[in-house]
């Protein structure tokens, strides 16, 4: 299990890949730091966000419908959302609330990005 | 073996009971995953109940084995209004995508992650028993 507190990294790759590492309890305020972090990277031109819970164990339904909305404002802007290192857990959570119907899961960070930055454009 | 929580409704208070579920269910033998899905659903639960409930919220966790086939059975009990459980929708992602609220998963979180779910309601108590077995799917 996880601390409460949220330890989020907001990074730029290439060809319009944004990069959110989450690490910690997403809750509402763990998945509003996620949202800041994602208006952030998409106010910087990425297109496509992967965001990272290599480090997230526990979350709750509050937090995830907030990683909705952010997939809802991506798909307005024909935008990409992807996650990767998932626990077996967080992945039927995300089942479960319908966001693997509109995002894409990787096993890993290595795997997404060999994926995304590959494709996406900016 | 038994644990029993008073929580009160202060921020983060459910990841105690989530606490006491890796605890219980490490204890009993549960792999990391199902532990997970059921630290999942108290937390939901507990959620639930501080939000409608009238106050502190009960938790009693124990393994049992009556069966043959032991498991962890979680109960959470909240003094609130009370609900009719045969009314409560399961939530489908089509529901909420275009909609101001996103809210409102708990029960169907609670019901997909644990092996066996009871709601009994009525104004003044609401008690969630739900059960995990130690071992079976993922």
């Amino acid at each position: 299990m996880n601390e409460e507190q949220i330890h989020l990294t907001a990074d730029v790759l290439t060809n319009g890949v944004g990069l959110i590492t989450a690490a910690g309890y997403i809750n509402n305020e763990g998945g509003q730091a996620i949202a800041d972090a994602a208006g952030d990277l998409m106010e910087r031109g990425c297109g496509t966000l992967l965001i990272d819970l290599e480090g997230t164990r526990i979350i709750n339904s509050i937090g995830v419908s907030i990683l909705l909305e952010i997939m809802e404002k991506l798909l307005e802007e024909k935008g990409r959302l992807a996650f990767c290192s998932l626990t077996p857990t967080i992945s039927k959570t995300f089942e479960i609330m319908g966001l693997v119907q509109y995002a894409t899961i990787y096993s890993d960070q290595q795997a997404a990005r060999a994926d995304l930055e590959g494709h996406a454009s900016g | 073996m038994e644990v029993v929580l008073h929580l009160p409704v202060v921020p983060n208070v459910e990841l105690v009971a989530a606490k006491a579920v890796e605890a219980l269910g490490g204890a009993l033998g549960m792999s990391q995953t199902r532990v997970e899905a059921a630290c999942v659903a108290i937390v939901e639960a507990c959620l639930n109940a501080m939000e409608h409930g009238g106050g502190e919220v009960v938790v009693r966790l124990a393994g049992e084995n009556s069966s043959g086939r032991p498991r962890l059975v979680i109960e959470v009990e909240d003094h609130g209004g009370g609900f009719d459980p045969a009314k409560a929708p399961r939530k489908t992602v089509a529901q909420v995508l275009g909609c101001a609220s996103k809210r409102g998963w708990g029960l169907t979180l609670i019901r997909e992650l644990m092996d066996d779910v009871q709601i009994r309601s009525r104004p003044g108590q609401t008690l969630v028993r739900m059960c995990k077995y130690v071992e079976g799917g993922p």
